[in-house]
């Protein structure tokens, strides 16, 4: 029974005080990787074809962009973000507004890596045939080298979401109430249940991560055979 | 404040990079031993700690271990006035070294197997197997993504801020606190950070340099 009555907040840490307050625990996670990642997808795309541009004054401004947010600490950006994004707009930021900005910038700049490193293990010989059938430069790229890329990339975009998902704990030191937050706020509330907190915060955590971390696994294994141009940008075409 | 920040970091990384590198090495060997028990307790380890983020397994040895232990222990960890630091070193560790591991696992998958045979037929015991045929290939093999795994980690020690370690991110935000300069302060440290960052490619790159071997010279030979 006192083992049962341990867990009786089970809810607080699966969606806070959602229906009737604010949004919080594992959903919050959830919701802000899913948040930067949809977002920081569009962007990485635009900042992984910059990155390879043949034109100068375009390929090192991007190069620099990803650079140094990718050797900065994902805290130090959150931190820019928290403190000079008011000053930015001129008004106030949430904290939760400022960690999801600050995930989207990173989340971008490192899949802008992968989609560089995808663009550039699809064969020249693409291209070139692309170029010659008689495509324009930018066809060429939507209709025959991403759906390519977009096969090898996959693998990467997943693996790189679990270390998002795992990332957005960081919103807890700048306080935005997610599951780690959850965690530590019940652990100091009510110390006898320091361990059914922590116990509750991992085994959220490692519940999703290790679902998405499976799911890379078999598609990994699938992706010899599946048909990827079933998913590609082309309707209708085969 | 900024230079004991640094200071600290600086410790904060070298010490969690060989731990975790030692660490790593072990559950790599224990994952792909050939003692089933062995398997399992590495890939229970690697399954786990790699699917909960790092700042979890910080809180976790902060506030959480010293509850664990016996409780003259605990309070003495809990007044010990290094211990978030002690606890900063073992959450990165614990982060850090199932990714290791996981790394030097698949490094061992790109050796051929004829090696360990080779080695076994050369009568070397198999702590000299690992240690003077497998591992320096392993680590040859697997250079790019432990130097970006170690930068990553290099990176992550900006989490010990919040339990308390008086590295150089937390003392960015002293430093806002107590005197409203933290565009200053948080520039520096991200300048600092980005220096060492790429002061830690250029050793990764001038170490892959300098193991590289000629791969077209061995497959001559074999043929």
């Amino acid at each position: 029974m006192y083992f049962i009555e341990q867990f009786s907040n089970w809810k607080f840490y699966l969606v806070g005080a959602y229906p009737a307050g604010s949004m919080g625990g594992l959903l919050l996670n959830i919701v802000l990787a899913a948040i930067a990642l949809s977002l920081s997808f569009f962007f990485a795309i635009i900042l992984g074809c910059g990155r390879l541009s043949p034109k100068k004054y375009i390929r090192y401004p991007f190069g620099w962009f990803i650079d140094i947010v990718r050797s900065t600490p994902l805290l130090m950006i959150v931190f820019w973000f928290y403190f000079f994004l008011p000053y930015l707009l001129g008004e106030h930021v949430t904290v939760f507004g400022s960690a999801a900005f600050a995930l989207v910038v990173y989340g971008a700049s490192y899949q802008a890596e992968i989609v560089r490193a995808g663009i550039l293990a699809v064969p020249r010989g693409q291209m070139e045939a692309a170029l010659t059938v008689g495509l324009s430069k930018y066809q060429a790229m939507r209709y025959i080298i991403m759906p390519q890329a977009f096969k090898i990339m996959l693998p990467s975009f997943i693996s790189f979401f679990v270390s998002l998902f795992k990332d957005t704990s960081i919103a807890y030191i700048i306080g935005v109430i997610e599951l780690t937050q959850s965690g530590v706020i019940v652990s100091q509330r009510q110390p006898d249940r320091i361990y059914a907190a922590y116990l509750c915060v991992a085994l959220g955590f490692w519940t999703v991560s290790y679902s998405i971390s499976r799911f890379a696994t078999s598609l990994e294994k699938r992706l010899g055979t599946i048909d990827l141009w079933r998913f590609s940008l082309v309707p209708g075409k085969r | 404040m900024m230079v004991t920040g640094v200071k600290l970091t600086l410790l904060l990384l070298v010490t969690t990079t060989l731990i975790s590198f030692f660490v790593g090495t072990v559950l790599a060997v224990m994952r792909v031993s050939s003692v089933k028990a062995l398997r399992i307790l590495g890939t229970l380890y690697v399954e786990i700690c790699r699917n909960i983020p790092g700042l979890f397994w910080l809180l976790f040895f902060y506030f959480v271990f010293p509850e664990l232990l016996p409780s003259e222990w605990g309070k003495a960890l809990n007044t010990y006035e290094h211990y978030p630091v002690v606890a900063g070193i073992l959450g990165l560790t614990v982060d850090n070294s199932s990714y290791v591991s996981d790394i030097l696992r698949s490094g061992k998958l790109a050796i051929p197997d004829s090696q360990k045979e080779a080695a076994i037929t050369l009568g070397l015991k198999p702590v000299q197997q690992w240690l003077y045929v497998m591992l320096p290939q392993m680590y040859r093999a697997v250079l790019p993504p432990l130097g970006t795994r170690m930068i990553h980690n290099f990176k992550n020690t900006s989490l010990c801020m919040a339990i308390t370690a008086t590295e150089l991110t937390w003392a960015t935000q002293q430093i806002e606190s107590l005197t409203f300069r933290g565009i200053e302060a948080t520039t520096i440290a991200t300048v600092f950070y980005i220096i060492v960052s790429a002061l830690m490619v250029a050793v990764v790159l001038g170490l892959e340099k300098y193991l590289k071997i000629d791969m077209t010279s061995i497959t001559k030979s074999k043929a």
